[in-house]
């Protein structure tokens, strides 16, 4: 090859990677990107749809078939019965989270900051964690009967311990740092709570939420099933006492997936908004 | 304008097996008002034990550490802190961290936009008051610092190795815009670092402490005129400093 051929082919090379590297390489891949989120949630709901169907022809006296289960769901859902029993057991879930949390943040963070806190109360919640969610619902029914005392007291005393662990773990790990700033800076002592402190507990309060919401639903279930005349957990019960398969499941399915929306929708949400000053983190870039 | 005065001051440690150790033993200099005076001393002798206690992080076991200004003696009065790692809230925006401060300072909130806003523009950062710390590099986050501990407008402002956590081109760049600033805005400085030419460039007072336990070496004025620039001046005065520190330490050796 001639010299000035080379040269030209080389300059021509130069411009070529220059010119991609002008043009930002964002917005390519975005159908490949969604696929790759999309697609194995949809494959694992499907698989499990698959097995039911395959074990419905195979067992039809077993189980009802997923058609005639959704159609079940699809009627609860449109004549409003869904809701009104949904909005039941989320007041009474809600209700007890809340009361949960404001106890479990004020204990927390005296339990990680006071030594003699963390003696008198780490021996409780050790004892709290091993007491089933079932056991406070057959307590909470025989302490205060049918009423709704009951899911709100059996709620809160479930995820209690869960939540403490979860704030008192993350108190112990502030950073002294940023307190020994507020201090220098002359903080007072509720802006050292609101914007030094509970910021970083964030992190620790939405693992905690996360738990405690999976903990307070099955516990709320169990309450509603012997201790209230609705909800979805009072739902189900009906539906099992005239050996309605096709009301459980869909019942079962509904508030799954009203459970579903709620965790990873809401909670994701609120909880993005509350760390966009972190930068994003891709663990498994190449 | 204030002095910050130290007379006598004295800090005991314990050790692991709980037997007493002095860190500062008799140490008394001033700080005087509209100057930057600088602290040099060999690495783990007491220099930031001082500035914890000058900020009420710490209490010293004897002696008194005395904030005159106006001719008064005041209690605790507010202190700007630029420490060695930029210490921002990181869910805080540049802009609202310098509020915070301003808010600890007792400024009132009308004041506060154009505070925050004369101090960015000082430290070359004004575009950034609505971004986030952890967007920001290592010296502009350390720049932040030093705006924020300027902002809160106390007489006297502690700068503790501001520097020593960013490379050396990032640290002569802050080193100048903070010199720069002490000489515009005279503040009363205490500023703490093991870095000779730093401490030549930076000072117009220097403090050099003895070995654990950290009291008085030598006070010594800096001969350089200013407004101060990086020049081969800078280097010598740095090599008489370093006489003094190194000679002194092989002396007790």
């Amino acid at each position: 090859m001639a010299y000035e051929e080379r040269n030209a082919l080389m300059a021509a090379d130069r411009t070529g990677v220059a010119g991609a590297q002008t043009v930002p390489p964002f917005g390519r891949s975005i159908g490949r990107d969604l696929s790759a989120r999309v697609l194995p949630p949809l494959l694992a709901v499907a698989s499990v749809i698959l097995l039911w169907w395959a074990l419905y022809l195979i067992y039809p006296r077993l189980l009802p078939s997923p058609l005639s289960t959704v159609r079940e769901a699809i009627r609860l859902v449109s004549d409003g019965t869904f809701f009104f029993h949904m909005y039941q057991s989320l007041r009474r879930v809600f209700v007890g989270a809340v009361i949960a949390m404001f106890f479990s943040v004020g204990i927390g963070i005296y339990m990680g900051t006071v030594a003699m806190g963390e003696r008198f109360f780490q021996p409780l919640i050790v004892l709290g964690l091993t007491i089933p969610g079932l056991m406070w619902a057959l307590i909470a029914v025989m302490l205060f009967g049918i009423n709704e005392f009951s899911p709100y007291f059996a709620v809160t005393v479930t995820i209690f311990p869960m939540l403490v662990i979860n704030i008192w773990a993350g108190v112990k790990s502030l950073d002294k740092e940023l307190m020994d700033m507020s201090h220098v800076f002359h903080f007072t002592k509720w802006m050292k709570i609101s914007q030094v402190i509970l910021p970083q507990l964030v992190p620790n309060i939405f693992a905690a939420t996360r738990y405690g919401l999976g903990l307070a639903w099955k516990v709320v279930v169990v309450v509603e099933m012997f201790g209230t005349s609705n909800g979805v957990g009072y739902q189900v019960m009906k539906s099992y006492q005239v050996f309605n398969m096709e009301g459980v499941i869909a019942w079962t399915l509904t508030f799954v997936l009203a459970m579903i929306v709620i965790e990873y929708g809401l909670i994701n949400f609120a909880e993005q908004r509350l760390t966009a000053w972190r930068p994003k983190i891709d663990v498994w870039r190449r | 304008m204030a002095e910050l005065l130290v007379k006598d001051a004295e800090k005991w440690f314990r050790r692991e097996d709980g037997s007493p150790f002095k860190v500062i033993d008799q140490l008394s200099f001033e700080a005087r008002a509209g100057c930057v005076t600088v602290l040099i001393g060999p690495s783990g002798c007491g220099k930031s034990t001082l500035l914890n206690s000058i900020v009420g992080l710490e209490k010293l076991d004897r002696g008194e550490l005395l904030f005159v200004s106006d001719g008064k003696t005041r209690e605790r009065p507010l202190i700007g802190y630029v420490f060695q790692s930029p210490r921002l809230l990181p869910w805080k925006t540049i802009g609202a961290n310098i509020a915070l401060a301003l808010k600890g300072a007792g400024v009132a909130r009308s004041a506060w936009g154009l505070q925050i806003e004369r101090y960015l523009k000082l430290v070359g950062l004004e575009e950034y008051v609505n971004q986030y710390p952890l967007y920001l590099s290592g010296g502009q986050r350390q720049r932040v610092g030093l705006a924020r501990a300027l902002a809160v407008e106390s007489d006297i402002v502690l700068m503790d190795e501001p520097f020593a956590s960013v490379d050396e081109l990032t640290a002569r760049q802050l080193r100048e815009t903070t010199r720069g600033l002490c000489e515009q805005l005279h503040r009363t400085v205490l500023f703490v670092t093991h870095n000779l030419a730093e401490a030549a460039y930076m000072s117009d007072f220097v403090v050099t402490l003895t070995r654990r336990p950290a009291s008085l070496d030598e006070y010594v004025s800096n001969p350089l005129p200013t407004p101060r620039r990086w020049g081969p001046e800078i280097y010598s005065f740095a090599a008489q400093l370093e006489t003094k520190v190194t000679l002194k330490e092989e002396a007790d050796l």
